[in-house]
């Protein structure tokens, strides 16, 4: 079967409305859910008054922490973040009361009434703050190797500085919602907008106080995660099984989309200083980093997220002697969380501004420096942490996107332009990427699968996966198609159900098709050997014992044969059926964890990762050095996929995950006021790409021919490394920047590269350069 | 009272509703189109992503009768009060599908894997089925146009906008062309009433009048009532703050409203124009309004929002005021009794604030035709290109004569609390020469006369900047030399 050009599994539901999204749907009785939250970052809840609103017609319950049946917490790792504020808020945005009324506007009624007194309390806001009061989530971590110190001595040259990289917000177009459906005694089932269903049934276990099997979750897709809905999911979905088993009717919360943005935690903002050592030539001899995150006001996943960081730090490159040490620091903020990434680009970043840093100390091509320094095949290839790089493809796709994006012509070119313009200046950059696969927290890495093919011939597929957009269900589709040699017609792919495949992991680290296409085939093979022997029955052939059966049973194109008799042939439906007169099951689990995955905290040192993804991207700009703003001209992107599970699903992830990143470095920014309000808490203030902000040449392929052995049918895993591609926008904008001043000044540079950063940064080379001639 | 009075009527597709307020108390007459759709069952694929006109997940298709043609515009159902609909045929994402057939938009985004998590699908699908009633292989820059108001966090928009380039470069033959006649038919039937809509509820009152006299009437009765346009601005108070409405006064039905006049010496716009249809009369006759309205809100916004209701919002960063006092704009505002003619500079009274008084409608602009030897520019910064509300915007107007400044105008927005002229560098420019030296000259002058806010969208030093550098970004444009 050719299934690697599936559409998307729900394109024609999506296209013609008739997707159904968590607050699509309606029970019988259903009420609306409304959270009321702290409007302060610290402070002592002295009092709660809701005695009004609880008279207020068509208010159903008003709840408080005291409410809770079960524990007070919603901690995924740590349990140290309340359900509903105690006596004490950590941070605005803070869930205190719930409210359960018959409509959106009585519930708002309601919320008007209820009167809270607090006692302000002192707040730690930016992280620098945090920095200086010590205000650490967990002791600092350290990955060290080689001698960072003797190397730095012998080094001819040494750079330093600080890089601040800004927060992001999902802005997943579905806010988070769920609706909790009480039933028979303890029961309750949550259609659940997670990425995570296993764990939003634990934590409603837990605060309703009752075991995990009274609670069935259920995810049929997402309106987009990215991460914001791997931990931060089940908040909504707590607070609604609360309100559901208080007023023992169904109940729905769908954030308004300000509440979401101020309430929910975003990509970690870091604050890092770095030292790099290097010759003449720019080959890095030694690299130390302090990588420092704003963990906000919990731990959520805060602590493998810095650890993603660190593993990150080095990018793509060799570096023999390094030092990477990395703190989480506690703020008065929201708990920051998963975001696409996962701490991955915040440690890129570092090196990259290094190595940019490093080209202009040197007079030399920037994408040159990190050629040389490229991880190598058979040498230079062990990371900081011990784990061998092996079938680095950083060199081979450097020279095929050197010669496809033209970079050296362009190069040129660019610099000709800048000659002759004074308000506009362009910048071209090339960066790479290499990122890990695999949770680092080696035991997540398992995915079980339910496949049940019915006595018609088709089939139903459960896995432990969601879908947020990604495409999983498309792959898993393809997949199970291959497989069984059915067309895709006769497949179905279910939601996601925690009564179908218990204990799963979140549907995150890129690992999705990964984890549960292994677990899918591994059901689909249990169930081919038991139709293998039905067949060769039915077909009248002998099995030899020997080998695996299956091989010599063909399951092509919806029907089955013998490999030596390949005109004798059944109907795979015809096959299914005579299965079940013979009594012979037609259902069977499925299960994979990854090989050899391994990491020691405390040494630091393992092999965290199955394999890397490679990507490459080549970024130029024009900028408008009166105004500050830019103008994406031209971006050529090659990324290593190994053999494509779906060419044009993987080329989405890769064109989306590239331009959420565009988002990221440039005009997405997230500011607070001093006393902890979130500013951009609405599309207004906040602002992610739109149609005209993509680049105005995009070129996308994937790195042909390179399959990647061990994995599901040879490929590599796609949702988050392009993301970290957009740092050649990033380093473009700041080519552009330097090119104010000749390239003789290190411009002022920081993420996201707003207009307002750009401008400011050029103002700063204005008066160096006048300095200077004057 | 006549009973029709407080009902509205409209086409849902291809069946016409009617909406009794009274007999229906789920339905407040400021109900959104939005929230209207999604409280009947088969009509969810609308969303709700922001609630505020910037995401796009709820734009549905309005179709009027336009001369006897069926127009199609797209608009943000969030923002529209179920009134606002009457007598117009509202198109759903639900109904572009034949029982077995994909519309053309539909069919390309399923081939070009135009969607992913889908949230935001309905939306652009109408944006998309706008594009192809409207135009027919249209440009890159008008698709781009017409989904800039439909943000997609998952695919990046390439795959959208082939899916809109292949959808548009087939002939219009939709089932929606081959049942216009019917659908104009059944519009014309409510049409035929052109008394004013009284609608009264327990909270609300709601009025929609025809005529301009009646609107007058109902302006001198209920001084207090809110006006609405495209309610663009207005309907964030009940969404977003959730305000209740007391008195609406919908002035979005009067058709005298609606008109671009041109004579010897000025252009004469009326107040209820939407800025979309007037950005597509003036690309050449005034191209420095028509360069503001490219990037001014989204196809889905402008389709709504009316000249008279941007000028009567007054913001301090209206990208729109600065610009219309470069052009020496005029206002024309009428009560039932009086009418009068204003200054821009004289509408502009403060922060939000203007001299309409509480029996007066905007009516009309003027804009006098800019003589031949005066340069018109228009400049609005802002974090993102599009859709995004100004940083800093400009409007100036330069005359030279002999390289010497004659006259000079240079207003901005987003630098105070209200629309603010540069009025000592101005007096600085006039009679100079107009060099690089002497603009250097007056940019510090003009950092001086302001003292900007810090806020979400940018640092106060940000502003100065922008506001000194655009005069020199004026200056590189009217030189050769320029760039």
């Amino acid at each position: 079967m050719k299934t690697e050009n599936l559409k998307h599994d729900s394109a024609i539901k999506h296209v013609t409305g008739q997707s159904v999204f968590v607050n699509d749907l309606a029970f019988s009785g259903q009420l609306v859910g409304r959270v009321v939250y702290s409007k302060l970052a610290s402070a002592r809840i002295k009092s709660i008054d809701f005695s009004e609103a609880l008279l207020l017609n068509g208010v159903a319950a008003i709840l408080t922490y005291k409410d809770i049946p079960g524990q007070n917490q919603l901690g995924p790792v740590i349990h140290d973040e309340p359900c509903l504020a105690g006596e004490e808020v950590t941070f605005i945005g803070q869930a205190i009361v719930l409210i359960a009324a018959e409509n959106r506007e009585t519930a708002l009624s309601a919320e008007k009434l209820i009167h809270i007194e607090y006692e302000e309390l002192e707040s730690v806001l930016t992280l620098r703050e945090a920095i200086s009061k010590n205000n650490l989530l967990a002791p600092p971590r350290c990955i060290e190797c080689g001698n960072v110190d003797n190397a730095f001595k012998s080094a001819p040259n040494r750079i330093s500085g600080e890089l601040e990289t800004g927060a992001q917000e999902h802005w997943y177009l579905e806010t988070q919602s769920a609706i909790a459906i009480p039933g028979e005694g303890k029961e309750m089932f949550v259609h659940a907008s997670s990425q995570n269903p296993a764990e939003t049934q634990a934590i409603v276990a837990e605060v309703l106080g009752v075991a995990k099997n009274e609670i069935e979750v259920e995810v049929r897709r997402m309106g987009g995660g990215f991460g914001g809905k791997e931990t931060q999911g089940n908040h909504v979905a707590a607070w609604a099984a609360l309100l559901a088993n208080a007023t023992r009717r169904p109940v729905g919360i769908q954030l308004f989309r300000d509440d979401d943005q101020i309430m929910t935690g975003k990509r970690h903002r870091f604050l890092s200083y770095y030292s790099i050592g290097f010759d003449n030539f720019g080959k890095i001899l030694a690299y130390s980093v302090e990588l420092n995150s704003d963990a906000g006001a919990a731990t959520d996943l805060s602590r493998a997220i810095l650890e993603r960081a660190m593993l990150h730090a080095e990018n793509s490159y060799f570096i023999p002697n390094v030092k990477i040490v990395g703190k989480a620091y506690k703020t008065n903020l929201p708990s920051n969380t998963a975001f696409r990434g996962f701490g991955g680009p915040q440690g890129m970043a570092v090196i990259e501004t290094a190595i940019d840093r490093i080209a202009r100390f040197l007079k030399k091509d920037a994408a040159e420096i990190r050629k040389i320094n490229f991880y190598g095949i058979d040498e230079r290839n062990i990371t900081p942490y011990g784990e061998t790089v092996s079938n680095c493809r950083l060199d081979v796709m450097y020279e095929k996107l050197l010669v496809s994006s033209n970079y050296v012509e362009r190069k040129n070119a660019i610099a000709d332009f800048n000659r002759t313009h004074e308000f506009k200046k362009r910048g071209i950059a090339l960066t790479p990427i290499k990122f890990g696969i695999s949770f680092t927290t080696a035991f997540l890495n398992q995915a079980g699968a339910l496949v049940h093919i019915y006595n018609d011939g088709t089939v139903a597929i459960n896995h432990g996966g969601t879908e947020m957009g990604q495409g999983l269900n498309t792959k898993i589709h393809g997949i199970a198609s291959s497989e069984f040699g059915i067309s895709p017609q006769f497949i179905k792919i279910s939601s996601t159900n925690t009564s179908k495949v218990p204990n799963t992991s979140a549907t995150a680290a890129s690992s999705g098709s990964d984890l549960n296409g292994m677990a899918v085939k591994n059901a689909i093979d249990t169930l081919k050997s038991r139709l293998a022997e039905v067949a060769a029955n039915v077909l009248n052939v002998k099995l030899s014992t020997d080998s695996i059966q299956n091989h010599q049973i063909v399951f092509l194109e919806n029907e089955v044969f013998s490999s030596l008799h390949p005109n004798t042939k059944i109907t795979f439906a015809e096959l299914v059926k005579k299965a079940y007169l013979s009594q012979v099951s037609l259902s069977a689990t499925g299960f994979y964890k990854t090989p050899g995955i391994f990491f020691d905290r405390e040494t630091g040192k393992g092999n965290p990762f199955f394999y890397y993804a490679y990507g490459m991207a080549v970024s130029e700009v024009e900028i408008d050095t009166l105004t500050g703003e830019t103008n994406l001209l031209r971006s050529d992107i090659l990324h290593d996929v190994g053999d494509s599970l779906n060419e044009e699903i993987d080329i989405g992830q890769i064109e989306g995950g590239f331009i959420q990143g565009v988002g990221w470095v440039t005009t997405e920014e997230i500011k607070w006021d001093k006393s902890g309000n979130l500013l951009t808490h609405s599309p207004d203030t906040y602002k992610i790409p739109t149609v005209n902000d993509i680049p105005l040449i995009f070129n996308v392929a994937l790195l042909k021919s390179h399959p990647n052995e061990g994995t599901i049918r040879k490929s590599k895993a796609v949702g988050e490394p392009p993301l970290m591609l957009a740092f050649s926008v990033w380093l473009a904008i700041k080519d552009a920047v330097s090119a104010v001043g000749n390239h003789e000044f290190e411009p002022q540079f920081s993420l996201p590269a707003t207009a307002e950063v750009v401008l400011l940064s050029i103002e700063e080379i204005r008066k160096k350069v006048l300095g200077v001639g004057g | 009272m006549n009973p029709q009075r407080d009902t509205i009527q409209f086409v849902l597709n291809d069946k016409l509703v009617t909406v009794d307020f009274n007999s229906n108390p789920e339905l407040k007459p400021t109900t959104t189109v939005l929230n209207y759709l999604r409280s009947l069952p088969f009509h969810k694929g609308v969303k709700e992503g922001c609630a505020e006109g910037d995401c796009g997940a709820c734009t549905v298709v309005i179709a009027e009768n336009l001369n006897g043609k069926l127009s199609y515009k797209t608009i943000d159902s969030c923002l529209v009060f179920l009134p606002m609909i009457h007598g117009k045929q509202l198109i759903t994402v639900e109904n572009l599908a034949d029982p077995d057939v994909l519309h053309p938009v539909q069919q390309e985004m399923v081939n070009h894997n135009g969607s992913q998590c889908g949230y935001c699908t309905p939306g652009v699908v109408m944006s998309l089925f706008g594009l192809y009633k409207n135009h027919h292989k249209p440009e890159r820059e008008v698709i781009e146009d017409s989904l800039t108001g439909n943000l997609c966090r998952c695919t990046g928009y390439e795959p959208i906008i082939k899916a809109a380039e292949h959808a548009c470069s087939c002939v219009d033959t939709d089932k929606f062309t081959i049942h216009e006649n019917q659908i104009i038919a059944m519009l014309d039937e409510i049409s035929r009433i052109t008394y004013p809509l009284e609608i009264k509820t327990l909270s609300q009152k709601y009025f929609k009048p025809f005529t301009l006299a009646d609107a007058l009437l109902f302006r001198k009765t209920y001084p207090t009532a809110t006006i609405i346009g495209g309610a663009t601005d207005s309907a964030l108070r009940q969404t977003k703050k959730h305000e209740v409405l007391p008195e609406i006064l919908d002035i979005s039905g009067i058709e005298e409203l609606d008109y671009f006049i041109e004579d010897e010496t000025v252009y004469k716009i009326g107040s209820g124009t939407n800025l979309e249809k007037l950005k597509s009369l003036i690309v050449e006759k005034l191209p420095a309004l028509h360069k503001m309205l490219k990037v001014f809100g989204s196809l889905q916004i402008r389709n709504l929002a009316t000249f008279g209701g941007n000028i009567a919002s007054a913001s301090p960063i209206g990208d729109m005021l600065p610009l219309l006092f470069a052009y020496k704009a005029k206002i024309k505002l009428q009560s039932a009794d009086n009418e009068r003619i204003v200054p821009i500079g004289d509408f502009i009274k403060g922060y939000r604030l203007t001299s309409i008084q509480n029996d007066e409608l905007i009516t009309e602009i003027e804009i006098p035709k800019p003589d031949s030897d005066t340069l018109i520019c228009s400049y609005k910064v802002s974090k993102r290109k599009h859709l995004d509300i100004s940083t800093v915007s400009g409007g100036f107007s330069l005359r030279l004569e002999n390289e010497t400044v004659k006259d000079i105008i240079l207003a901005f927005g987003g630098m105070a609390s209200q629309t603010k002229r540069a009025t000592q560098t101005e007096e600085f420019l006039r009679g100079k020469a107009w060099t690089r030296k002497v603009v250097e000259e007056a940019m510090e002058i003009l950092a001086s006369e302001f003292l900007p806010l810090s806020d979400a969208r940018s640092s106060a030093v940000y502003r100065s900047l922008i506001a000194r550098n655009l005069l020199l970004k004026l200056f590189s444009e009217t030189t050769t030399s320029g760039l």
